[in-house]
């Protein structure tokens, strides 16, 4: 017997965009110094994301936007929540 | 012999279908947003609380405090009665859909394959499954079926002979009949309550009372209801459904989201070239709950412009945001033919070079390799909830 094209399983989830990966970060002073074992020359931005504190998921968040020894420009930060690091294209 | 096979308050079973939990509860089905707070159909529990359907809610809280609201469900009604439709067919059944819960069918077809009409009915009851508690009311005519079907317990048929159908039909309630609420109560106040009370009246009486919805219902007392059942052809239909990480209200993205899946629906390959005539767009809404509206085009068309303007606009009718979209087409027809272009618009031979190339990705890495990035919430503080990646076919 032929399947019925509505019993198919044609639902496909959609996948996030720009997830934050986990990074290796070296944060002394709570500032990032050192990325993935790369040295940060400056630190050019920083600010905070509070979010969603109505759910059960908050977001709470602490971005600094970096740049490199090798010039790499990165966003990376630092969630409250989860007490961990991460990289992502802020 | 004309078979009318029900299910009793079936929204409201089709919406507590994964929630067996609150069916031997007080529940019943809650009003539509926007819609008057009436109670729709409830539970045997509710009823015997003193529940009825269509009492005001506030009435029903105040008389069962512990009565549970059951959220309406459209698209999850309308996918578990099509499954039934399809049970019936396969059982050998042309069945004539009148409503969610309610369909028509000739017994004729199958009496001699089955061995009798009870046999044909019982393949009916045993098609559709002893959980939802079917009935089936047998006779000559379409309204003595449905109305037999009303008083007959759940899994079992009730046959009623010509000749005894006017004795049949006399006993019984006047809310079986096609009237409105306010045609019913003016014939209640004139002390008609029965089905055979207005089988006695004159005809010209009821028609100058009533008008011709009155002169409608006195024919079908008298027995001379529709005696056809126009069977649905088979339904060709192709749906395609896109998850949302997160709930998503804003329209923008709907659309997009829409525009996605009508790409992906005209480049399946079981469409074969045929065009859609009717469209259904429905969503599962964050905490619970369904809606689903349904369009049908003046033309068959697979013009995937044509689809997102007939359907952006019911868009914004969604009352909570959507955790899901699902785009269905059906009436799938073969083209009769357009006209053509004289002279080929600006691009097409670099887009069929592009969608040969993504096909040819397709193949070589998956059908999932090619996305389109549709942006949810650009506003948004949290970067990853800004776009999605959504896998399209074209």
């Amino acid at each position: 017997m032929v399947a019925h094209p509505r019993d198919q399983g044609d639902s496909r989830a959609a996948r996030r965009l720009n997830e934050p990966r986990p990074a290796r970060v070296e944060a002394p002073e709570n500032v990032p110094t050192s990325v993935g074992g790369v040295v940060v020359s400056s630190v050019r931005e920083e600010w905070r994301v509070f979010d969603r504190w109505w759910t059960s998921e908050p977001v709470r968040r602490r971005y600094f936007d970096v740049v490199l020894e090798t010039g790499e420009n990165l966003a990376v930060f630092y969630d409250l929540e989860r007490r961990a690091w991460f990289r992502q294209k802020a | 012999m004309i078979a009318c096979l029900t299910i009793p308050a079936f929204s409201l079973r089709a919406a507590l279908k994964d929630r067996p939990d609150l069916r031997r509860k007080p529940a019943a089905l809650a009003a539509a947003p926007g819609e008057q707070p009436l109670v729709g159909p409830c539970t045997r529990a509710a009823e015997q609380a003193g529940i009825r359907p269509g009492m005001r809610l506030s009435e029903a809280l105040a008389t069962c405090p512990d009565l549970h609201l059951v959220e309406q469900d459209p698209a999850g009604v309308e996918a578990e009665w099509e499954r039934i439709l399809r049970r019936l067919e396969d059982a050998g059944l042309a069945v004539e859909p009148a409503e969610p819960g309610c369909a028509y069918f000739e017994t004729r077809g199958i009496e001699r394959l089955a061995g009798g009409v009870k046999a044909a009915v019982q393949r009916a009851l045993d098609a559709v499954g002893a959980p939802w508690e079917p009935r089936v009311g047998v006779a000559e005519r379409r309204f003595a079926a449905l109305a037999a079907a009303s008083v007959a317990p759940a899994g079992r048929a009730l046959v009623v002979d010509d000749e005894e159908t006017e004795l049949f039909l006399a006993p019984l309630p006047l809310h079986l009949l096609p009237l409105g609420q306010e045609r019913r109560e003016e014939l209640s106040e004139l002390g008609v309550k029965r089905l055979g009370e207005l089988a006695r009246l004159p005809k010209s009486a009821v028609a100058d009372r009533l008008g011709a919805e009155g002169a409608d219902a006195w024919r079908l007392v008298q027995g001379e209801g529709d005696a056809r059942v126009a069977p649905r052809k088979p339904s060709a239909e192709i749906g395609e459904s896109l998850e949302f990480p997160e709930p998503v209200a804003n329209e923008i993205t709907l659309a997009r989201a829409l525009s996605a899946l009508v790409d992906r629906l005209l480049a399946r390959e079981e469409r074969g070239g045929r065009a859609p005539r009717r469209l259904a767009v429905s969503a599962k809404l964050v905490g619970g709950g369904s809606w689903r509206r349904a369009v049908t085009l003046r033309e068959a068309t697979a013009e995937p412009e044509r689809l997102r303007q007939a359907l952006a606009p019911k868009l914004s009718e969604l009352p909570a945001p959507a955790v899901e979209l699902r785009l269905e087409l059906g009436e799938l027809t073969e083209s009769v033919g357009t006209q053509a272009e004289l002279v080929r618009p600006r691009g097409s031979r670099l887009r069929s070079r592009l969608r040969e190339g993504l096909r040819q990705v397709r193949a070589a890495v998956g059908i999932d390799a090619v996305c389109t990035v549709v942006e949810v919430a650009p506003w948004s503080r949290i970067p990853e909830t800004r776009a999605i990646l959504v896998p399209r076919d074209d």
